[in-house]
């Protein structure tokens, strides 16, 4: 087992931050995901916390020393819960993967609360991971590779919040905007 | 941004432009009833949750039915640390 984590101070509202979030996806900086579903959503009449649990679709481009042991399968899943409290100004989520899952177990936890310093302007965003990889070759070498990977995608998806709040602060308010700015950008950068 | 199902794509975009708009001028400025995208919702859930049986992906574990209850902070079977 290994675990990661950190932090990362948004120059942001916890409101602003909290209304990007659900806007995550897509962006130029995480092409490889392409889906998110909710299963299920509601509001917890214990506290007035919107719970929601979603699917996220991805494609990833697994080494193939990788596949060769867990196989390479069209598309991997990821299962997230969220709980998101405006009163306390608390957004937390938390996530599993779906695929592979007899083998590999990651488990990331995301929190957004306001910062401590400076709670109107500016947001907190706490970030752990547990990577777990059991009954297959190389368990602690796969548990390294999985831990690096989870760190260097922490950095692009802080980059890809600063970019959908640029956007939203632009004013692109629906979904489809958002899409049509990231498939431009994408365009761009395949220039 | 696509469905896991791709006959559920227009119906996810019609509940996300409806959720975004109410959870940043409702749920954020306090207001807590959800009904106005209650319908869409309803929709797309069921076209989600067919979509998912087609593809084998483990709706068992997808659909238990933890949130909001005691069971939501227990650690799920098979996930605990060695």
């Amino acid at each position: 087992m290994k675990i990661w984590t950190s932090e990362h101070v948004f120059n942001h509202s916890w409101e602003t931050v909290a209304q990007a979030a659900w806007r995550k996806y897509p962006n130029p900086i995480n092409p490889a995901v392409w889906g998110t579903d909710v299963v299920d959503r509601h509001v917890d009449p214990r506290d007035g916390a919107l719970i929601t649990h979603r699917i996220i679709s991805s494609q990833w481009g697994l080494p193939s020393w990788a596949a060769s042991i867990l196989g390479n399968p069209s598309a991997c899943y990821a299962s997230e819960v969220s709980r998101v409290n405006a009163s306390t100004r608390n957004f937390q989520l938390d996530t599993q993967n779906l695929t592979f899952g007899s083998h590999i177990a990651v488990d990331e936890k995301l929190i957004y609360l306001p910062h401590p310093d400076d709670p109107m302007n500016k947001t907190l965003l706490r970030q752990e991971a547990v990577v777990t990889v059991s009954g297959v070759p190389l368990t602690s070498y796969m548990e390294s590779v999985l831990t690096n990977t989870i760190s260097s995608n922490a950095g692009k998806g802080r980059a890809a919040m600063e970019w959908v709040i640029e956007k939203v602060n632009q004013g692109l308010r629906s979904m489809d905007d958002l899409s049509h700015a990231a498939r431009k950008s994408l365009e761009f950068d395949a220039v | 941004m696509e469905s896991v199902g791709a006959e559920c794509t227009e119906l996810k975009r019609e509940y996300d432009a409806c959720f975004i708009s109410w959870f940043s001028d409702k749920f954020l400025k306090g207001d807590k009833d959800d009904s106005v995208c209650a319908p869409l919702l309803e929709v797309y859930k069921k076209c989600v949750q067919n979509a998912l049986k087609e593809k084998n992906i483990n709706v068992d574990e997808v659909n238990i039915r933890v949130l909001g209850t005691d069971d939501e902070n227990r650690i799920p079977p098979g996930k605990s640390s060695p």
